[in-house]
């Protein structure tokens, strides 16, 4: 199965939880997707993402300057983005929960 | 190839990818441009500094980037914001409150029964282009002063009259109805007339709420003038003297003594009875003979009045006559 198509639906779930986890500009938050084994994600689904996330209100962001580099804007979960993210944590449980279940009961008609 | 040749390269690349990416926004306004693309060359650079070899390689064509990034920030494809353009607003500018505020009108629509309304509301025009009528011939007889009574208190309700006739007014009333209905059976208008329409009918509703409003505190009782009040309870004693309302009688025999208890009849033996039975301001005590019968032409009543603010009942203080009326002569 593809898993671009899966990540679509949970990319939000995924940048919050990585963003909840440790403040992050937006090329470190690609990284720590594709460390986490996310390897399809989208460099611009995640900037896109983040931005969607940001003018929704659930991320808020300060900018770190740099001597050698670009000044980086770093993201930050908010109130607004922490119940989000609880929110669909536990939408993600039940929904991954039914799916063991279902696919569990498959695998015995298999067998 | 020096570091300068590298770094060369890959700026251009850089600049070139980030040109092409930009170019599938060009139909976004600046500001909010900018915010979605503020750190793109940022990240390109890193990218590229990172994986080597061009960026094309890494991170797909520049078209398929863009779109990709306008999806995931929740904006439409360019072609479809280029197509309604000026209308669908892209959402990324929405603010907290504005998304709470639709969401939540939204789920209010989805209830059962605000959505039964909304598709009854329709049916409801019809009466709206009656009415409509009818308030505009209140609107004209307002502007031309024929909306209230001349003595500035009443109001020619419901029927206005127009340059001093309710008939007048009536035959106006009749020929509004119609035309505002045929106008209603017409269907939305368009172009500027469309805008004189909405105009026009949300002026005639402003107008009609204001009728509304200023007809009730014309009649609320707290607002109702003492005077009218007075002639209420006088108007209603049925007893007349002279062609005028009197509230009470008086009996005094030839030397000047008042009569506690007379009992009067007509021409043809009917008693002459007080008939304020109806008037709820005022109360006359029950009048009853020793065999506990009503004796309803007995005289002067015994008059209780009620205070219409506190609704407490006192008793109508007998008048004071003096000297004491004796007959009285015609010259």
């Amino acid at each position: 199965m593809d898993t671009t198509q899966l990540l679509k639906g949970v990319l939000d779930l995924a940048v919050l939880a990585v963003v909840g986890e440790r403040d992050g500009y937006g090329y470190d938050v690609v990284r720590r997707l594709r460390a986490a084994g996310l390897d399809g994600v989208g460099d611009a689904s995640v900037y896109g993402t983040l931005r969607r996330l940001y003018a929704g209100g659930h991320l808020t962001s300060y900018v770190v300057p740099s001597e050698e580099g670009p000044h980086r804007k770093y993201y930050v979960l908010n109130d607004a983005g922490r119940a989000r993210l609880a929110e669909s944590t536990a939408t993600w449980r039940a929904f991954t929960d039914a799916m063991d279940k279902l696919l569990r009961s498959e695998g015995e008609v298999a067998a | 190839m020096s570091d300068t040749g590298v770094n060369d390269t890959i700026d251009g690349d850089v600049a070139r990818y980030a040109t092409a990416v930009r170019a599938a926004f060009a139909d976004l306004p600046g500001p909010e441009r900018e915010l979605l693309l503020e750190d793109l060359e940022d990240h390109l650079q890193e990218v590229a500094t990172e994986a080597g070899g061009p960026l094309e390689e890494r991170l797909g064509r520049p078209e398929t980037y863009a779109a990709e990034l306008r999806a995931s920030a929740g904006l439409p494809a360019a072609g479809a914001a280029a197509a309604t353009a000026g209308r669908a607003r892209p959402r990324l500018r929405e603010s907290g409150v504005a998304r709470r505020l639709r969401r939540s009108w939204r789920g209010t629509m989805a209830h059962p029964a605000a959505a039964a309304t909304a598709e009854f509301l329709p049916e409801l025009r019809p009466a709206w282009w009656v009415l409509r009528g009818y308030v505009a011939v209140l609107a004209a007889s307002a502007v031309l002063g024929g909306l209230y009574a001349d003595d500035g208190q009443g109001v020619r309700f419901p029927v206005p009259a127009l340059f001093g006739s309710q008939l007048l007014g009536l035959l106006a009333i009749v020929a509004a109805v119609v035309v505002s209905v045929r106008l209603g059976r017409r269907g939305p208008a368009t172009g500027w007339r469309r805008g004189l329409g909405v105009a026009g009918n949300a002026a005639l509703g402003l107008f009609a709420v204001f009728l509304l409003l200023d007809l009730g505190a014309r009649t609320a009782g707290d607002d109702y003038p003492a005077q009218l009040v007075t002639v209420y309870q006088q108007a209603s004693s049925g007893l007349r003297a002279d062609g005028r309302e009197i509230s009470n009688i008086y009996a005094f025999d030839a030397d000047g003594r008042p009569l506690r208890e007379v009992y009067l009849v007509d021409q043809d033996g009917n008693p002459v009875v007080a008939t304020h039975n109806d008037n709820p301001f005022l109360d006359p005590r029950e009048l009853v003979d020793r065999d506990g019968k009503e004796v309803a032409n007995r005289y002067p009543q015994a008059q209780q009045e009620v205070d219409p603010a506190t609704g407490r009942r006192s008793a109508v203080p007998a008048p004071e006559f003096r000297p004491p009326p004796g007959p009285v002569r015609s010259p």
